[in-house]
């Protein structure tokens, strides 16, 4: 794929992010129009300029096409909900870029809002993780036997993000050595940029030994290995290059994109949980974007678990493939280390927006609105987002200039 | 630990004949004779879409493994950890599905595993893997 050269260059113009976290009372829907409002408002753009709207659902249901009526937004010219779980919103991003770039729209909204939360579910209910054959009790005997494919997996407790992940995990660890201890580098790296995070949700340090005291959900993932479930609403605005420069914002040009979707077989010499979708993506969205891995600034990986993160540092190239765990090992991420990655905490510490999360923190970083966690250069910015179970990959590089 | 109950339907029927019979049915293309996981729409080897049912050996290997601890009654010890497992069968597809009696600490990559069946009150027999103890890695 060639540059990008002309007036008509994809850029993010706007940003707007709700409450997130264990805020009740409040549908889906509910959170997706105010983000959606505020990411405008943030643009210094009415609502009545924009002419294409994408959505992205989380758990909760109810984001979709119906969200233009919520909007009272007229004469749309497109209109579509998309579907590629964590790496959804990269994947808006890049439909929003090509329409805006082909002149097929002007102002393109593209929004995730997700309200899993309610008052005494767990976490871990919400993504599956309760259905399991100890679930015991009641809840067990209210289910219908499951069925299909599927209901095997149910049946026999392969079921759930969590061990679906900790499986991948575990093939990373048995082929290259790498440790809990690593994954734990990952999680306590994460925390510290947390700290300084006015949207994150736990801003408390931790430690090593924090993580190695931290209970097992699915041995090889501890609790801090596992990302937030939040409530709330994350929304981007894409413009043309031409149209950000009389909007209030530092435009954040959308340098590079690309996507992987594997499509595994699961036959002999299956590659699951060694390489993901990031090794195909990334080196296709760098050479859009005209830059290497070495000019990266600041990195916004998808990090659903802290294996995630680990993984897809290799895909990228920010270590050799297999030398993930001693990368994070040994100080080069968190604050202080000199690859500046998961600035606001990402999923682990700070709000878990799917793909939005990475997103936006790369949006503030590039602006430079990053207050006491903001990185110096802060020019290109690559963000990923991953979804199923390494299903699914979207790569995307920003920049603060268009070049 | 045992498995919950699953219930047939169009795409299992043939699958869950088997299991009640004792054996792991596979997919067998036509043209080439390659074998691809049961759930498979076309070979994996060779793209062929004309499938037969064949019958496992029931024998592989540990690929990956997970151990969640047991959940149990508050004042009881808690029941034994779940072990969700991937394992290569012998002619090549994988299969997920729990591993039991096992030891977690004593697991290990490669590990020959065998299928054995259990079954829910009201369900079909379900694949489970088991270490097989009779052969070596």
């Amino acid at each position: 794929m060639g540059r990008l050269t002309d007036n008509r260059r994809p850029v993010i113009a706007g940003l707007g992010l709700t409450e997130m976290g264990p805020v009740y009372g409040r549908s889906a829907a509910n959170f997706a129009t105010e983000a959606v409002r505020l990411a405008v408002a943030d643009a210094g753009l009415q609502l009545s300029d924009v002419d294409g709207l994408l959505t992205s659902n989380g758990t909760s249901g109810g984001v979709g096409l119906g969200l233009q009526r919520d909007l009272g937004l007229f004469d749309l010219r497109i209109l579509s909900e998309v579907q590629g779980f964590g790496s959804t919103a990269g994947t808006m991003v890049q439909f929003a870029s090509m329409a805006v770039q082909s002149g097929m729209a002007e102002v393109v909204a593209c929004v995730f809002a997700d309200a899993p939360l309610r008052p005494g579910r767990s976490a871990g209910d919400v993504y599956g993780n309760g259905r399991r054959p100890d679930a015991g009790g009641d809840r067990a005997a209210a289910l219908p036997p499951a069925t299909g494919w599927g209901g095997l997996l149910l049946a026999t407790g392969v079921v759930g993000a969590n061990t679906l992940y900790a499986l991948a995990a575990r093939r990373h660890m048995l082929r290259y050595g790498t440790t809990t201890d690593d994954f734990g580098a990952v999680a306590v790296a994460q925390r510290a940029w947390a700290a300084d995070n006015p949207h994150a949700q736990m801003r408390e340090p931790i430690t090593l030994d924090d993580h190695r005291g931290s209970r097992w959900i699915a041995d090889p993932f501890r609790k801090l290995d596992c990302c937030l479930v939040s409530n709330g609403g994350v929304a981007v605005v894409v413009t043309t290059a031409e149209r950000a420069r009389s909007l209030a914002q530092p435009p954040v040009h959308v340098l590079g994109w690309a996507q992987c979707h594997p499509g595994r077989l699961f036959d002999r010499d299956e590659n699951f949980g060694i390489v993901t979708g990031a090794a195909r993506s990334g080196p296709e969205a760098l050479a859009m974007a005209g830059v290497k891995v070495g000019d990266i600034d600041v990195a916004e990986l998808y990090d659903c678990y802290t294996y995630t993160v680990l993984v897809s540092l290799e895909d990228y190239g920010f270590c050799v493939k297999g030398e993930g765990g001693p990368f994070v090992a040994s100080g080069a991420i968190g604050p202080g280390g000199r690859l500046k990655l998961n600035t606001g905490g990402g999923q682990l510490s700070s709000y878990y927006m799917w793909g939005m999360t990475p997103l936006s923190e790369a949006i503030i970083q590039v602006r430079g609105q990053g207050g006491g966690r903001q990185v110096h250069p802060h020019d290109v910015a690559l963000v990923s987002g991953n979804g199923g179970i390494l299903d699914h990959h979207a790569t995307i590089v920003l920049g603060s200039s268009p070049t | 630990m045992s498995v919950g109950a699953v219930a047939r339907n169009g795409a299992t029927e043939a699958f869950f004949d088997g299991t009640a019979a004792g054996r792991f049915m596979v997919r067998r293309c036509s043209p080439g004779g390659h074998l691809s996981r049961p759930q498979a729409r076309q070979c994996s080897e060779c793209g062929a879409t004309d499938l037969s049912w064949t019958a496992a050996s029931g024998r592989g290997r540990l690929i990956s493994w997970v151990v969640i601890p047991g959940r149990g009654s508050e004042g009881e010890p808690p029941p034994p950890p779940i072990i969700p497992a991937i394992g290569e069968l012998e002619e090549g597809p994988w299969w997920w599905s729990m591993l039991v009696g096992a030891d977690p600490a004593s697991l290990a990559e490669g590990q020959p595993l065998r299928i054995e069946y259990e079954r829910a009150e009201n369900g079909e027999a379900v694949p489970v893997f088991v270490v097989d103890t009779s052969s070596t890695p």
